[in-house]
């Protein structure tokens, strides 16, 4: 592999103590990702070059077919509609579940009363099995008799058909916010407890309230968390199934390239044909959404290392 | 920090938890109705019952235990490939690790069905279809590349006047690791091992590909599909279920967060 | 990398994981022996201790055991489809109807009669999309069938008689009359994929449809015009699109509404609630066909499996059909069973399923005259009626 060969030490250099001490380190982990991704990795690659159907993914005699899948995918209009779809759910769930996250953090960082319990009970939705949480979302969702419809004729507000195709993209990047929340709100969390209290003080000596406190000391030391955040929530966010797939199937404006593709793997959307090779295209195609979002973290993370 | 009153922001913290457990609520409500009312809408299970919970009790209880056992082992797993390679990424600061760093992203991009698919034919080979050993291994492929992220992320913050003082006294690099360095990041240990743990415990897909031949040796998140027939689903006790699977860990979860807030930064920073 | 390294480099992972994760606990191993007949079905509700378990497992032939595995309906066939790759492949599965021409056209089952099952005296209309290009590659042992549930209490305070109901015409007439009373009209599942098409093709088939021909006819769009008039009148809840089967029975039972298309799986279930059940009627007139709907007993395709373990498979399947246990198997799926001195010796015992009979009769198999083509007919359907029903 191509990959390991870039970091395995050169032969002709002489190897410190310490890097070997590194590699011992590393080596687990090494060997597990060559392991468990590589394998999977070529084979979703090798699977989009080829025309894999159900019975040629039986037979293995899949005839190769070059970069054709991936011309006809891109070609189709609900490719397009799909990556516009995917973005508006990533960007404003990661929004939200970001800055929601951030504020809750910040508010239970303040150790009141019952502040670690009830951050602990925020995880609670993480216990649920996404089966059971995505079916209570689409039921309080319900354009009928739904609890979300119920609160807003409260509000004597009209009653939205939320689960329908052209609202869809909303109701589930609703779910997919409080689905995210307990993540953010964690992580973060644990980010504002490394930063040392003396500096607080130090700011409250200065005079600085508490929103002054938040921006000029609080946001700037959480960045590499705020940016290790960001880009695990646009990672899981970009490969999201469940809570769309059990609220609407991925039907209609909710259709995600991640839903695409798994509705094509598995043959569950409105066909039952399997489509191995077009989900490989898809499945290859978030790996490079993702990797181009990687670079800029890694470049992002350079320039903070810079300073 | 003075202690000031601060009754009201633990008013607000309730509130704003009862809002955020709002679905967890439902499903308790839904567990205790009957399967005529479920779809009523009840602010409280008007139709009252106790079934779904015998139901639940009588067929989920060996799955409950499974899910532990898998999640605990997908923690244990996840801690030994991702501390020791974390400490080589940003003590070490061992070479390529922007290269490794990419690559942990992308491991993680892979989608859930390739990686099931693969895996099918590999354990097939190896008979470890339908083991637990496949399964807890399966599960922490989710975890590996994020607590080696976090995990390299928060190293890398660490005081490095702590690390050098103890190398200028001599100490193995082990040493570093496991008396300095360990100790340190409890804090995102605990952090890292929730979330490994809660994957793997709200794990389907590798359940359902690796280990649907288990019987009685399948996680809680496959017992639940005992409740779903081809044309009908009981949902009173798929969430009677729920609410069993999630109150034990739920505890254990407020428990191991107030653990957190307890000592840490204490211990990170007074040393 | 080559194999070999790959895989010592996993099981050293695994040991290590193993070791970890307290080795007192273990595992169930899966390695298969020539004693073991495995037996996929979709039916994870029917869980170790039922009564189907002990029925399945009793047929095991001396000297072998069954053991059984059940899947999500929607899981099966993609798991059979790795299994059988993999070289894995249970000795006996048994396949949702309409996925036959699939499960054949990847070459995941084999020719049953041609094993040596007795295939003989079965309804043909059930046991057509078993049979590919003249090949039988399963037997379906029974059929459950789609019918109109009405609620009499509802009815009643509307005033409505069900025998009115004959056409289109009456069936709307009925409906209105009970939103006019204040209830709620009809449930259905219009939720997208084959469940919902399933649901579909009574209407579609009742205004003259076929399938050969489907998208764009007249038929399609009179029958799309109706669900979807229900859902824009507020007689069906908007919740249409996304409900399946089960969800469509949740509401149909909380008593608020008059009637739901459901299948004869719920007959027990209804008859506890004191509902209801007439045939679905056609558009002029007389009876919907609806499409037949249970599973195949199928062998799937094996690299080497010996003559003696294939004559064990043959007896265990022979064991699940003969005599008084097709009717024991069909009364453990609420399914009616595919002979017809069965389905009457069903009735005698249960008089829920007197009115069942006829409609089962008239069934149709979905992929009986399509075959394959099935797949891409059924996806343009349910494209079709997800775009009606959700038209505000």
């Amino acid at each position: 592999m191509s990959t390991t060969q870039t970091h395995a030490p050169k032969p002709a250099k002489r190897i410190k103590p310490t890097t070997w001490a590194a590699i011992g380190f590393a080596a687990p982990l090494i060997i597990y990702m060559l392991v468990f991704y590589v394998s999977p990795l070529v084979q979703n690659i090798s699977m989009s070059l080829h025309r894999y159907t159900r019975r040629t993914f039986v037979t293995g005699e899949a005839p190769w077919t070059g970069l054709d899948v991936y011309k006809e995918v891109v070609s189709t209009p609900e490719f397009w509609t799909t990556l516009r779809q995917t973005l508006i759910f990533v960007v404003l769930s990661i929004v939200f579940q970001y800055s929601i996250g951030l504020a809750l953090a910040v508010f239970f960082n303040q150790n009141f009363k019952l502040s670690a319990g009830l951050r602990g009970a925020f995880l609670v939705p993480w216990l649920l099995p996404p089966m059971i949480s995505g079916t209570i979302w689409q039921w309080m969702m319900d354009a009928d008799s739904g609890l979300v419809n119920n609160l807003l004729g409260v509000f004597g507000l009209d009653p939205v058909w939320w689960l329908q195709a052209d609202k869809s993209l909303w109701a589930v990047i609703i779910a997919n916010i409080w689905l995210g929340i307990p993540f953010n709100l964690v992580i973060l969390y644990s980010g504002l407890q490394n930063i040392n209290g003396d500096l607080y003080e130090a700011a409250s000596l200065d005079g600085c309230n508490a929103w002054q406190r938040f921006w000029k000391i609080t946001f700037p030391l959480l960045k590499p968390v705020t940016m290790i955040t960001l880009l695990l929530g646009f990672v899981y966010t970009l490969r999201t199934v469940d809570i769309i797939w059990i609220m609407t199937k991925g039907t209609g404006t909710s259709r995600t390239l991640a839903t695409w593709a798994y509705e094509m793997a598995f043959g569950k959307g409105t066909s039952a044909t399997i489509k191995y090779s077009e989900a490989s295209v898809v499945g290859t195609i978030l790996i490079l959404v993702a990797l181009a979002f990687a670079l800029i973290y890694l470049w992002a993370q350079g320039k903070e290392e810079e300073r | 920090m003075q202690h000031r009153s601060t009754w009201w922001k633990t008013a607000i913290g309730i509130v704003l938890t009862l809002i955020m457990l709002f679905p967890v609520y439902w499903m308790i409500n839904i567990s205790f109705t009957q399967r005529r009312s479920i779809r009523s809408g009840d602010l409280v299970p008007m139709d009252f019952t106790l079934d779904n919970y015998t139901a639940a009790f009588n067929s989920q209880l060996p799955y409950l235990g499974t899910s532990l056992i898998i999640a605990l082992g997908c923690v244990i797993v996840t801690l030994l490939i991702a501390l020791p390679s974390s400490y080589a990424l940003a003590i070490l600061h061992i070479k390529g690790r922007k290269t490794l760093n990419f690559l942990l992203i992308v491991a993680q991009m892979i989608p859930a069905v390739v990686m099931a698919l693969g895996f099918y034919q590999i354990f097939s080979d190896l008979n470890l279809l339908d083991t637990l050993p496949g399964l807890i291994v399966a599960d922490s492929t989710i975890a590996v590349p994020f607590a080696v992220m976090l995990l390299t992320g928060f190293m890398t913050g660490m005081p490095r006047s702590l690390i050098e003082a103890a190398q200028i006294d001599g100490a193995s690099q082990w040493t570093v690791f496991t008396r300095i360095v360990i100790p340190l990041s409890r804090n995102t240990i605990v952090t890292t091992s929730l979330f490994s743990f809660l994957w793997a415990w709200s794990d389907f897909m590798f359940a359902s590909t690796l280990d649907s031949g288990g019987g009685k040796m399948r996680p809680i998140t496959m017992g639940i599909y005992d409740f779903i027939g081809s044309q009908n689903q009981e949902w009173g006790p798929m969430m009677a279920t729920a609410v069993l699977a999630s109150v034990p860990t739920a505890l254990l979860l407020i428990v191991a967060q107030k653990y957190v807030a307890a000592g840490v930064t204490a211990g990170a920073i007074k040393d | 990398m080559t194999n070999s390294t790959s895989r010592r480099a996993l099981a050293f992972v695994v040991a290590a994981a193993a070791v970890m994760s307290l080795a007192a606990c273990g595992g169930s191993s899966s390695a298969k022996d020539d004693k073991t007949i495995e037996f996929w079905d979709p039916y994870p509700q029917k869980t170790a201790d039922s009564s189907w378990q002990a029925f399945v497992e009793k047929c095991a032939p001396d000297g072998y055991t069954v053991k059984r595995v059940g899947y999500a309906q929607s899981d099966l066939l993609n798991n059979l489809t790795t299994a059988v790759k993999a070289n894995n492949a249970p000795e006996i599965a048994l396949i949702d109807n309409p996925k036959m021409p699939t499960a054949v056209d990847a070459g995941l089952v084999t020719d049953i009669k041609a094993a040596g099952v007795d295939v003989s005296g079965y309804d043909e209309n059930i046991e057509g999309p078993g049979i590919v290009d003249g090949v039988q590659y399963g037997v379906s042992y029974g059929s459950n069938a789609l019918g109109l549930y009405y609620n009499p209490t509802v009815l009643q305070k509307a005033g409505v008689d069900p025998a009115s109901i004959t056409d289109w015409d009456s069936l709307n007439a009925a409906i209105e009359k009970v939103v006019n009373a204040g209830f709620k009209g009809i449930t259905f599942a219009g939720i997208s994929g084959e469940e919902g098409t399933f649901q579909f093709l009574p209407w579609f088939w009742g205004a003259g449809g076929k399938l050969a021909d489907a998208s764009g006819s007249t038929a399609e769009q009179d029958a799309l015009d109706l669900v979807s008039g229900w859902v824009q009148k507020g007689w069906a809840p908007k919740s249409v699109a996304t409900d399946n089967q089960s969800a469509a029975w949740d509401l149909f039972l909380t008593g608020e509404y008059g009637f739901s298309e459901n299948g004869s799986w719920q007959a027990e279930s209804a008859a506890q609630e004191g509902y209801e059940m007439i045939p679905i009627p056609g558009k002029d007139g007389g009876v919907a066909p609806v499409p037949t709907g249970g599973e195949f007993i199928t062998i799937p395709t094996q690299k080497n499996m010996s003559d003696e373990k294939l004559a064990a498979t043959v007896k265990v399947i022979e064991c699940l059909v003969d005599g008084d246990n097709l009717k024991s198997l069909n009364d453990e799926m609420v399914y009616l069973a595919a002979k017809s001195d069965v389905r009457a010796e069903q009735v005698k015992e249960n008089e829920v399923w007197k009115p069942w009979v006829k409609i089962v009769e008239s069934a149709s198999g979905r992929t009986t005259d399509v075959g394959l083509k099935y797949e891409d007919i059924s996806a343009q359907l349910s494209e079709d009626l997800q775009a009606a029903l959700n038209k505000a």
